[in-house]
């Protein structure tokens, strides 16, 4: 009997907060839906993209990435670069506060950068941001000079990411052990909103508008940040009102929330790009990789790139939500900046896939799989057990290259059994995966450098060429960016001709929020809810 | 031939005649029967093979179509007919099933029959290690397991792994359900004939204990298979399966991360989830009635009639 009024007394719970949730009236706290949450707000040792986020609204950099892909100064009101690409100044702007109401002054900003170069080992995170890095003084209080030891290309993509935490925070760790298991759930930044409270349990943060911010106060009270357990439920929480942000839609699911009353749902060309991959590894190597040799025949490779459509890939699996790939480099990397635009994108057709094997010396087998000598057209197409879409275009693929009298068998894999598959062991013959590239081209022009394969390395291919390596090393210090954009396409079209990946298509990166509540995000490739987005969003009344 | 086997033939015409009669096993063995065929007979039953992309006129492809664009079931997130996949994913749900269903038959007989024939030791060790499995809960460890295995990359097919994993840990209530048979039957007169006119170890368990226990074995077994198929098809829900070839969970995993719940997709959830039904209840229920009529504790009283161990019910049950 107890335990019958229980389960009552809980159901009547349930039903209560179901209707609650409908009601709005919190004043104009904006409330994000997420799957996931940061397991850190500590920069010096945060991996997850949801840190980055939170970091994005709660500390300030000098400079940072505007919507169209070029940089801003954020708490630098102007900066500039010696002749010598070697001496950097940046001058800030007055009267920026901390959140507890202290002044912000440049020698902390000095300081936070030269805690990541004296202990990289416990600012991991950030370390890569600061190498070539010589000296950080700050002159004056207005005034943050960094000189380093070679000219730095990406100096306004790393500046970005160097974040002005509060010293005293910081100060007092011994080893980089103690460092890295700071939470640093009540951050102390100099960005638009501050933390309210974090829940680390159940996720859910609370952020509030700061007054004193440097560029005036957001127009909106605060954002809660409540994470889900799977997509459905965010999405039935955005269709009844439980929450007003959604930063991730499924491609599955777009159509249907754009159909939702009062709801926008944004797609806009986003930075991530799924590839195949083609085992492109140093057949010299110890031990040897395994990768089927046929795969080293640029006509193989060819007739792979014609038997490959793109186009229907992008509507059956993306539904329609992306765009054919070519490059390496996506075309939001800069605003489009980075992207060669001299490359020759390779035609579905199968006709002309069976005609370049024809020509090569593959001949039709009885069984419908070509081959030359003992080299036959038989391969393993892997893909990481964890994604719903990579089975579906590993389906597809196979069943082109059959028609092009090449076997492709797929198997789904483990993804840490992948990893150790791929690098540096080249254990595999083509594999689907994707890349989600940084900002700046640096860091995806790496994943094709031959110093990458290696264990722990970014490169998967094990794609090996001189040229290219040194095209990478040099591209680094070239300060002047017309220059440097020359070097990256031509690195771009090495990649595209010589095929280690086919990149297959551009993910958009869809989102949605209730415009019935709020107005004025701004869409771009930082997303609705970067702080610039943010700090412009307003309730409707 | 063996007279051990006559009779257990015998006893099966009597069986089916008894079993005719009852409507709850009759239905069981329809449902059970028709999955099977369906699964055999599955490339007539579909135009389509289940990797096809259905297309409109213009060449794309019809992505989360309903039935009334795309007959009979519409199609799924990647325009694949959802009633060939139904169709092909009765051959990998049954083949997981039956596959990982007889090894745990195999092995929870083995250790029964060894356990319960032989006592003392043996009896004590076999039934440590049941109770041990017994006692772990499946659903973790199978998912441990999996995952783990998978992680080896061994070069084992998912499926594979999975037919190993369940069948290896589902045995434990055919070893415990067998053991007490045995131990009932080795105290038999026959048996103790047997023993003493010089019958050895493996003859008294090959003629006349192994006779004696089958058709327990297999309403047993019948009864293992639905619960292999639901197990199969919750690791392949959880993302466990073979991506690469639908079956029952497989289609309900993709279903689930692909949104179909959002995309308002009722064809392409419900009928596995129907599909999975229909063949576990069918299990349940022929497991059922075969127990029932079967096992000797459930029907026969200990002082009616017929020597042999195997009950004949002298009416249909109910």
């Amino acid at each position: 009997m107890k335990q019958k009024l229980l389960y009552v007394l809980v159901l009547a719970a349930i039903l209560l907060s179901a209707c609650g949730g409908g009601g709005g009236g919190e004043g104009t706290t904006l409330r994000f839906g997420w799957i996931g949450k940061p397991d850190t707000l500590n920069p010096a040792y945060a991996f997850l993209t949801e840190s980055y986020t939170v970091f994005d609204l709660v500390y300030s950099t000098m400079v940072t990435e505007a919507a169209d892909g070029s940089y801003m100064g954020m708490l630098a009101k102007d900066w500039s670069v010696s002749n010598d690409g070697l001496t950097w100044t940046y001058h800030l702007k007055d009267g920026i506060k901390w959140h507890n109401g202290e002044a912000f002054t440049a020698d902390q900003m000095a300081w936070a950068i030269n805690a990541i170069m004296k202990d990289p080992d416990g600012w991991a995170a950030s370390a890569n941001y600061t190498g070539g890095f010589a000296e950080v003084t700050a002159p004056d209080d207005k005034t943050v000079v960094i000189v380093t030891e070679y000219p730095i290309a990406n100096m306004d993509y790393r500046v970005s990411f160097l974040y002005a935490v509060y010293p005293p925070d910081f100060k007092g760790f011994t080893t980089s052990e103690d460092l890295q298991n700071f939470t640093n759930f009540a951050a102390i930044g100099t960005g638009p909103f501050k933390i309210n409270t974090f829940d680390k349990d159940t996720g859910v943060l609370l952020l509030g508008a700061f007054a004193d911010y440097m560029d005036g106060a957001p127009k909106i009270d605060g954002i809660v940040f409540q994470t889900f357990d799977n997509t459905d439920a965010m999405i039935q929480a955005l269709k009844v009102g439980d929450i007003d942000v959604v930063n991730e839609v499924p491609a599955s699911a777009f159509e249907t929330v754009k159909g939702y009353e009062g709801v926008t749902a944004t797609a806009i060309n986003g930075r991530y790009f799924n590839e195949l991959i083609i085992n492109s590894a140093d057949p010299n190597l110890d031990p040897a990789p395994t990768g089927n040799p046929a795969l080293a025949d640029p006509a193989v490779r060819l007739a792979i790139a014609h038997s490959i459509n793109k186009q229907d890939i992008v509507e059956v699996v993306a539904q329609g939500l992306g765009t054919p790939g070519d490059s390496i480099v996506p075309p939001t990397l800069g605003g489009g900046f980075w992207h060669s635009p001299n490359i020759q994108e390779i035609p579905f057709d199968i006709a002309e896939a069976n005609r370049v094997l024809d020509e090569a010396g593959y001949a039709l087998g009885s069984d419908g799989v070509r081959a030359k000598d003992d080299l036959r057209l038989e391969f393993r197409l892997q893909f990481p057990s964890d994604s719903a879409v990579y089975p579906r275009i590993a389906d597809m693929m196979a069943g082109w290259f059959n028609q092009a009298g090449m076997k492709a068998t797929p198997e789904a894999v483990d993804p840490d059994a992948l990893v150790a598959a791929t690098t540096p062991a080249g254990d595999y013959d083509l594999v689907l995966w994707g890349w989600g590239p940084d900002p700046d081209p640096d860091f995806i022009l790496s994943v094709m450098t031959t110093e990458q394969f290696v264990e722990g390395g970014w490169s998967d291919s094990g794609y090996h060429n001189p040229d290219y390596d040194q095209m990478y090393l040099d591209q680094q210090q070239i300060v002047d960016k017309a220059e440097r954009q020359k070097v990256i396409w031509t690195m771009q079209e090495m990649v595209f001709n010589d095929r280690p990946y086919i990149v297959l298509y551009y993910e958009k990166m869809l989102q949605a929020y209730r415009s019935d509540r709020f107005t004025g995000f701004i869409e771009s490739p930082l997303g609705i809810e970067s702080a610039q987005s943010l700090l412009n969003v307003t309730a409707v009344k | 031939m063996n007279e051990n086997w006559t009779l257990f033939k015998r006893n099966l015409s009597d069986f089916w005649k008894a079993f005719r009669r009852n409507r709850l096993g009759l239905a069981g063995a329809f449902l059970v029967i028709t999955s099977i065929l369906v699964a055999t007979f599955a490339p007539l039953l579909t135009p389509h093979a289940p990797s096809d992309i259905i297309r409109d006129e213009g060449g794309h492809g019809l992505t989360f179509a309903p039935p009334s664009v795309h007959g009979p079931l519409g199609t799924d997130d990647a325009g694949h007919d959802v009633w060939s996949q139904l169709v092909y994913g009765a051959r990998i749900s049954l083949m997981v099933g039956f596959m990982a269903g007889f090894i745990a038959m195999f092995v929870g007989s083995l250790f029964g029959i060894l356990a319960g024939y032989f006592g003392g030791r043996i009896d004590n060790l076999l039934m440590r290690i049941t109770d041990i499995l017994l006692v772990i809960p499946d659903l973790p460890l199978m998912l441990i397991l999996v995952a783990t295995i998978r992680q080896l990359d061994l070069k084992i097919s998912p499926l594979t792994v999975l037919i190993a994993v369940i069948g290896l840990l589902y045995w434990t209530s055919t070893a415990r359900l067998i053991r007490s048979q045995v131990l009932t039957i080795k105290e038999r007169q026959f048996v103790a004939r047997a023993r003493a006119i010089g019958a050895g170890h493996g003859h008294i368990i090959r003629k006349h204990i192994l006779p004696q226990i089958m058709p327990l074995i297999v309403a047993n077994t019948v009864l293992i298979l639905s619960t292999a198929i639901l197990v199969e098809s919750g690791l392949a829900f959880l993302g466990l399966g073979d991506p690469t070839q639908p079956s029952w969970g497989t289609m309900l995993n993709f279903a689930f991360d692909r949104s179909a719940i959002t995309n308002g997709a009722w064809w392409f959830y419900l009928p596995p989830g129907f599909a999975i039904v229909w063949v576990t209840l069918g299990c349940v229920l022929l497991g059922n009635v075969l127990e029932e009529m079967l096992n000797p504790r459930l029907t026969a009283h200990h002082l009616e009639g017929d020597q042999n161990m195997i009950a004949v019910p002298a009416k249909g049950a109910e």
